[in-house]
């Protein structure tokens, strides 16, 4: 563990306190890392202000809890990270149900813009002063007054039929008109809608509306889950960094818990998570290449990256969602006769990578394509709070691997690449260089690997009302989970914070005065993973029932081109 | 004079048939050639030939009514064929040579792209009318340098009939001028063929195949076949007019060279494709607009005789 320093510690309640100004109702430090405040809701603002214009301190994100069974409130909860003091800082605040609203902080923290949306839309509490307000995550068909992350609200509630129903959008600025981005579209794997206002081939804005990918996750791991089985659920959230999300979920389990992890299980989730950095960079890299039409390195890069997958395999018994993390540790080991062929295929990786980012670097074509296209400035990029290589990228040296050490990266640390110019180039940079630097990072893993046991022995039952937050490093930059234990052997509130949620936001300003053609490549630039980043409720709309369609179904219905309840 | 028109009709047949016919083979080399340099396997050389017969087997779409949109994907085909007969296959004569000169060549070879912009126009999807857009500064970029180039020729020559101009290039042998010609005609070639740095107009990632994205069907296997067969032509063009050489005057065996020398040129088309990322469109411009420039400098070696 990376010591925190005292002085920072003080420096925090000091600030906190003066600009609190007596409504500081109680500071703990519940963790070496974490200190929480609670504060009345109406110095909220005064205190996040504090903590952000005088500590520069980082938004992660919010979390709104349903807390009336305990205390008869609603909680809002805001959590900061002060990176180079590896702190966390929670401020809470309880709301009253008869009186359901907090002071929005978004133009203190434009950051915080979707986090307070998605508050509103999920417990009912109304970030008073809020720029936007629209609908985040709910469907455009749900009913008013219904919030499904409430206590009282059942996991498979089935709402009303609703008809006609569209989503609310901003009308373009006048003379111009719009180039529809999704919801289905070539260059986006999954559904979001993107409206791009455009005058001939210049973007002058643009509307978003996703959250098409809701999957009930937060519900269901409050509500019907337990905290063992949460972990292939939250493996689930993202195909390609899953990894990432179980780690991240187990860690907090365990941190809530007090639960140390046995150091070769840590050893193995680092070389895990960086065999997920290795073949996500790999992967983001065909697909830039995909988007601005070089079909080369796409078919180039994932040839080079399949090894990476059948080692994933093989170590695993899946290419991908490995299902290895548990509370406590790991379920499988990682066998000693593997890592010979491990270093192999890894050195073979290697010198395909260099190879491949010679021919990248020279090439000018590529550059005149990315060089200076979807600019996020270093200034925009912190009010963001943008994270991973975007953020690296434009100068921001944040890794959570680096701040807040978890696994073994104490051990083993890494070596942060950053570039100054903020464009899609200077992604591309940072990401080559990270995906070099994780072939490194398994290397060394693999050389330092302790023996021993892989899973701590968990004896007593997990306490209620604590609470444990994590981060980790995914390849699109920082995950965060955070988790209030419960009762029922299941969290009482678990919330996912994926890293392309703060780093979507930052969109339309990389976009605006843009050319159409760079607008797939700069979004493609921030390797966005929508599914990591909705995770609420999927319900038919047509027959009102909550129903799983297996694969063969569906191909069946989209042959036959009929509507589920309804003739074609 | 029915013996002379049924054989001009022959002729003429033979080119059609030939363009047609051959034009989704070469298509299928070219994906080949691409597949190879992915290190993939890619699909059975044959393959254009079953994407059109499936193509043309499905329901008859249109996102617009009238009987001219309805039009457009035959005309455009047939615009491509009709520039196939108006280039010699072999020899000097092209079968309808009688009928037009090197003006006619011009603007028969921009119809197909002036039909396809106006498809896309008349669509009605925002994808298509940027498609048609971005089509039409191509076609406003591009063709002034296969005029220049070809006018190179015809300067040289002191003629404006494509047989002329090929008679001139086998009686004297390469020249600067006609070199540099050829060369800024290749590079507008591989525009003119829809090829990447330049498939700008089609750009599946970013407006998801431009003027063509409500074409489906038998509509969309014409239109395809029509860029098809355009390629091939101009692929053609080039050859007969800035490299004839070797010409032995014995029409089959001309006929095989000429056939390599295409094939080649194909090959360089589909490498140079394959090797790039799209350009933007204002970055395509820029680059049309300098090697226009430098292909005024073909016509002012032509002038002081080189």
């Amino acid at each position: 563990m990376s010591t925190v320093d005292q002085a920072a510690v003080t420096r925090v309640k000091d600030a906190v306190a003066a600009r609190g100004n007596g409504a500081v109702l109680s500071a703990t430090q519940p963790h070496p890392d974490t200190l929480r405040f609670v504060i009345e809701k109406n110095a909220m603002r005064a205190a996040v202000a504090g903590l952000v214009k005088e500590l520069r301190a980082r938004f992660l994100i919010s979390v709104g809890t349903d807390q009336r069974p305990l205390t008869g409130d609603f909680s809002i909860l805001h959590l900061f990270s002060l990176d180079q003091d590896h702190l966390y800082v929670l401020l809470e605040s309880s709301v009253s149900e008869k009186d359901p609203w907090i002071e929005s902080i978004t133009d203190l923290v434009p950051g915080a813009n979707w986090a307070e949306r998605e508050f509103r839309d999920a417990i009912g509490v109304r970030p008073d002063g809020h720029p936007d307000p629209r609908r985040l995550l709910l469907a455009d068909d749900w009913p008013e007054g219904v919030f499904p992350l409430r206590r009282d609200f059942p996991y498979n509630y089935k709402p009303p039929r609703a008809e006609n129903v569209r989503p609310q959008m901003l009308e373009p600025p006048k003379g111009a008109s719009v180039l529809p981005i999704g919801p289905f579209f070539p260059v986006l794997e999954e559904p979001a809608y993107w409206r791009m206002f455009v005058e001939g081939e210049t973007v002058v804005g643009c509307d978003t509306r996703i959250f098409y990918n809701h999957r009930g996750i937060e519900k269901l791991g409050d509500s019907v889950m337990t905290y063992n089985e949460i972990p292939y659920l939250a493996e689930r959230i993202c195909g390609i960094c899953g990894f990432i999300h179980s780690t991240c979920y187990c860690q907090a389990v365990e941190k809530a818990a007090g639960i140390e992890v046995p150091r070769r299980a840590r050893y193995i989730r680092t070389i895990m998570l960086e065999l997920e950095r290795i073949h996500s960079h790999l992967l983001w890299l065909g697909i830039a290449g995909h988007i601005i039409g070089f079909e080369t390195i796409l078919m180039q890069t994932w040839r080079v990256r399949e090894p990476v997958m059948w080692l994933c395999e093989e170590i695993s018994g899946n290419r991908k969602t490995y299902g290895m993390n548990t509370v406590g540790g790991l379920r499988r080991n990682l066998a000693n006769q593997i890592m010979p062929k491990l270093l192999e295929t890894l050195g073979r990786v290697e010198k395909e990578t260099v190879a491949i980012r010679d021919a990248v670097i020279g090439d000018t074509t590529l550059q005149a394509r990315t060089k200076g296209v979807g600019t996020l400035t270093n200034e925009w990029a912190k009010q963001v709070c943008v994270v991973g290589p975007p953020a690296r990228a434009s100068g921001v040296a944040i890794d959570a691997r680096v701040d807040h050490p978890y696994a073994a990266y104490d051990e083993i640390p890494p070596r942060i690449a950053t570039e100054e110019a903020g464009d899609t180039w200077a992604r591309v940079l940072v990401r080559i260089a990270e995906l070099l630097d994780s072939i490194r990072l398994v290397r060394d893993a693999l050389a330092a690997i302790p023996p021993g046991p892989i899973c701590a022995d968990i004896k007593e039952e997990i306490p209620p009302g604590r609470f444990g937050l994590s981060v980790v490093e995914a390849p699109r930059g920082e995950a965060v989970h955070f988790v209030l234990t419960g009762g029922d052997n299941r969290p009482y509130r678990w919330r996912v914070r994926a890293p392309t949620y703060p780093n979507l936001q930052a969109m339309p300003a990389m976009v605006e005065g843009a050319n159409i053609a760079d607008v797939p490549i700069t979004l493609g630039s921030l390797d966005p993973c929508f599914s990591c980043t909705e995770r609420l409720e999927t319900i038919d709309r047509t027959t009102n029932e909550v129903r799983v369609y297996s694969g063969a179904e569906l191909l069946e219905m989209s042959r036959r081109r009929v509507c589920p309840g309804g003739a074609r | 004079m029915t013996a002379w028109l049924f054989k001009v009709f022959l002729l003429c047949l033979l080119n059609v048939a030939v363009a047609l016919l051959l034009a989704p083979l070469c298509e299928g080399l070219m994906r080949k050639l691409r597949a190879a340099i992915h290190s993939r396997i890619g699909p059975p050389i044959t393959q254009p030939y079953w994407d059109l017969l499936k193509l043309l087997g499905k329901e008859d779409l249109r996102s617009t009514r009238g009987s001219v949109y309805a039009a457009m994907p035959a005309l455009t085909l047939g615009s491509a064929l009709l520039l196939s007969a108006l280039i010699p296959l072999a020899g000097m004569r092209a079968p309808l040579a009688f009928a037009g000169d090197l003006i006619v060549v011009l603007y028969v070879a921009t119809i197909s792209g002036v039909l396809i912009m106006l498809v896309g126009f008349a669509s009605a999807s925002p994808y298509a009318s940027i498609g048609s857009s971005r089509e039409m500064m191509m076609l406003l970029s591009v063709e002034p340098i296969l005029a220049v180039a070809l006018t190179v020729g015809a300067f040289k020559a002191k003629t404006l009939t494509l047989g002329g101009i090929i008679n001139w290039q086998v009686q004297n042998g390469p020249s600067i001028s006609m070199a540099i010609g050829g060369v800024a005609f290749f590079l507008a070639l591989q525009a003119v063929a829809g090829k990447l740095p330049f498939d700008i107009a089609e750009a599946d990632q970013e407006i998801m195949g431009g003027s063509l994205v409500e074409q489906s069907g038998p509509r969309l296997a014409l239109f395809r076949w029509a860029m098809w067969v355009k390629q091939l032509v101009l692929a053609l063009l080039l050859v007969q007019v800035f490299f004839p050489w070797p010409h032995f005057g014995i029409p089959p065996v001309d006929l095989v060279t000429t056939a390599v020398k295409v094939l080649l040129v194909l090959i360089l088309v589909a490498v140079i494709d394959v090797v790039n990322p799209r350009l933007r469109i204002d970055q395509a411009m820029g680059y049309f607009m300098r090697v226009g420039v430098s292909s005024l400098a073909a016509l002012a070696f032509a002038v002081i005789g080189k």
